[in-house]
């Protein structure tokens, strides 16, 4: 690790590693909003494969007819129900002095880390579902458009409320420096 | 100095020649929305309707209605400057005032059309850090009130921006010292032509055809009945001499695409001149339409430059500049491409706005060889697989041919591994990238806003990973490097992020 880049202004092993910071993970009522969401999904998906079987004049009314329509669907459902309860733990975000961290995925993992004297402004945000579940998302915008934008989901409303009024602070600071 | 504020102290009308340029505007704008039905109006007089003197009193009313708005417009149009900010009264319908502080002005760029050329005026654009809106236009001023105009709000804005910074104060009184203008590129008519010759013609090709298809599906519901009608005569002769026809056709195309992008890129690239400024570098070109764009050092965010066979063979570049912009809709103005700069005036430039020298050695910084088996696969083989098979089967033998695809590909890929690399230096990351040109491009590792690594379960089988760096004018990726040099890279550009305390935009 030491010599992976020379001519750098500092020692890179000398600084703070991103990997090693404390992450916390979210809420795990979490994991309910995100399987009732993937649910209503498929319901509706399949809802609508099951309509064309049923009223269309070319297909039968059958029961391998209505199999093959909606079987891939519920594998396809209960696939994905899997996944998310496997991917929750992964689920991470991390507050360091100057920057927030957020990973997330099991099969493709993606780590975000945006400096706080990048952040343009930060919002809270509560979906119909997260409502019942009484969550709150977290949104972290930068200049560097939505690839570069932090969703930390599943947060209970005075723990969003506080790291966003750490954020804030931090932007604030920073803004104080620079002058 | 004084007397432009006096000047402009009550609000002020445009240059009169404005009621022109503004009823030209309005007219394109009339036959640009409507121009289906004017041409329809058109074909039907032609069969032989009594359309012909509803189209008459249409047009003429049209007209009218277009030279009473330019007039309108024209007179209910005031501008001036009052407690340093700049402010716009217009709106015949619905009356706007708009307020813009000098200090939210970006820049303000002066264009000329071949009309302003011929009456000597120009027309001036604002740019505001604002949102979605983020522009205003002045249609018509004398060029050389438009000049002082905006030497003064520039000047002022810069004071009223100081006092709020007193550490910047200091450098902006020595930068205003070295105020003199220096010419970094003007391209000669030669090497005009050069860059006309070398452009990407496959490119202007495929604009070509979707022009001609876009405006053929306009005009008739049935493109394929139309070719046929005019094509009945031929159609034997077509049957019997196909390969003749195709080839002919083919020649012909290309004629048409490679004098489209020649007489494209020497229209908009006249006279072009690159000088630097103060803050940064100004732009200039065009023959009909004569462009003036100022380009901001410190929002500068990414530059690149890149070739391709044919400028190569010329050794030249096209030198691209992406500024900071905030509304979608200013994207495209915010990147700004310069053809025809030598390898010289590459490094000028670049040595200009970041302070890098692009001919320097670094350490080049390879990625994993398994990146060509990783587009082997998606490039090459899988599109192969759903394209070729189906269409062998269900269509025709002569899919096979497809099958060129997979070499092709594989030696592009090939190309382009070979090009991938990246170097880091203690202030920026250089990418180098490319398949059969190459394309260089380089960021300020203190003006990234965000650090991404991502990692698929094959990648992490193998120890690599993909970082993007996100700019706020596009993302910078590097595809499979080693874990540790990944996060070695994520934490140091943090490091530099977070300990700047530069402004980035």
């Amino acid at each position: 690790m030491t010599d992976t880049f020379q001519n750098l202004s500092v020692n890179i092993s000398e600084l703070p590693e991103v990997k090693h910071s404390t992450f916390f993970g979210i809420e795990q009522k979490y994991l309910s909003v995100t399987l009732i969401v993937t649910g209503v999904t498929f319901l509706v998906l399949m809802v609508g494969a099951g309509c064309i079987v049923y009223f269309s004049d070319e297909i039968d009314n059958g029961l391998t007819e209505f199999g093959l329509a909606l079987g891939p669907l519920l594998l396809l459902w209960i696939g994905s129900s899997l996944y998310s309860i496997k991917a929750f733990a992964r689920k991470r975000y991390s507050l360091r002095e100057k920057d927030i961290i957020y990973c997330k995925g099991l099969l493709w993992r993606k780590r975000t880390s945006v400096p706080f004297n990048r952040i343009q402004h930060a919002e809270i945000k509560q979906g119909p579902i997260e409502r019942i579940f009484h969550l709150h998302s977290l949104k972290v915008f930068t200049a560097g458009g939505d690839s570069s934008d932090l969703v930390i989901p599943g947060l209970k409303e005075e723990n969003a409320q506080k790291i966003k009024e750490y954020i804030m602070g931090k932007t604030a600071l920073d803004g104080v420096d620079q002058q | 100095m004084e007397s432009i504020s006096s000047k402009y102290a009550s609000p002020t009308r445009q240059s009169r020649v404005a009621i022109g340029i503004i009823l030209i505007k309005f007219i394109r704008f009339t036959l640009r929305s409507f121009w289906p039905l004017v041409l329809s109006l058109f074909i039907g007089r032609k069969a032989g309707n009594s359309f012909e003197e509803v189209i008459g009193y249409v047009a003429l009313g049209i007209a009218a209605l277009n030279l009473l708005g330019s007039v309108l417009t024209y007179f209910r149009f005031y501008f001036h400057i009052e407690g340093g900010a700049f402010i716009i009264d217009k709106g015949v319908l619905k009356k706007t005032k708009t307020n813009i502080p000098f200090e939210r002005i970006q820049t303000i760029n002066l264009q000329q059309n071949l009309l302003h050329q011929m009456f000597g005026v120009v027309s001036l654009e604002i740019d505001t850090a604002g949102a979605k809106k983020s522009e205003l236009t002045i249609d018509a001023l004398r060029k050389e009130d438009a000049e002082a105009l905006r030497k003064y709000i520039l000047e002022e804005r810069e004071q009223l921006v100081d006092k709020t910074s007193q550490e910047s104060a200091q450098v902006t009184t020595a930068e205003r010292e070295e105020e003199v203008e220096e010419t970094i590129l003007s391209l000669s008519i030669t090497d005009l032509f050069k860059v006309g010759v070398s452009q990407n013609h496959l490119k202007s090709m495929a604009i070509l055809f979707a022009f001609v298809f876009s405006t053929l599906n306009e005009l008739t519901d049935d493109v394929e009945d139309l070719v046929r009608e005019q094509l009945s005569g031929f159609e034997e002769y077509v049957v019997t001499n196909s390969w003749i026809v195709f080839l002919g056709s083919v020649i012909i195309v290309a004629i048409i695409a490679f004098l489209y992008s020649l007489i494209n890129t020497v229209l908009k690239n006249f006279e072009l001149k690159l000088s630097t400024r103060k803050r940064g570098l100004k732009l200039v070109r065009g023959l009909f339409n004569r462009e003036e764009i100022s380009i901001n050092r410190s929002k500068v965010q990414t530059i690149s430059w890149s070739d391709n066979p044919l400028r190569k063979a010329f050794k030249m570049f096209t030198l691209e500049i992406e500024q900071a912009s905030s509304a979608q809709a200013d994207q495209l103005k915010a990147k700004i491409k310069i053809p025809g700069c030598y390898h010289q005036q590459v490094k000028h430039v670049v040595q200009m706005v970041f302070p890098f020298d692009i001919s320097s050695e670094h350490e080049k910084h390879r990625v994993s060889h398994l990146l060509r088996y990783r587009l082997w696969l998606t490039v090459s083989l899988l599109p192969a697989l759903v394209v070729i098979l189906p269409a062998y089967y269900f269509w025709n033998p002569n899919a096979l041919w497809l099958l060129l695809w997979i070499p092709t590909s594989l030696l592009a890929i090939e190309l382009y591994y070979r090009k991938r690399s990246f170097e880091l230096t203690a202030e920026m990351l250089r990418n180098n990238k490319g398949t059969f040109g190459n394309t260089h491009e380089i960021i300020q590792l203190y003006k990234v806003q965000a650090v991404i690594i991502k990692q698929s379960w094959y990648q992490r089988r193998k120890n690599l990973a993909t970082v993007e760096l996100s700019t706020a004018a596009g993302d910078i990726s590097i595809p499979f490097i080693a874990m540790e040099k990944a996060e070695a890279l994520e934490n140091y550009v943090l490091y530099k992020v977070e300990s700047s305390t530069e402004k980035w935009m």
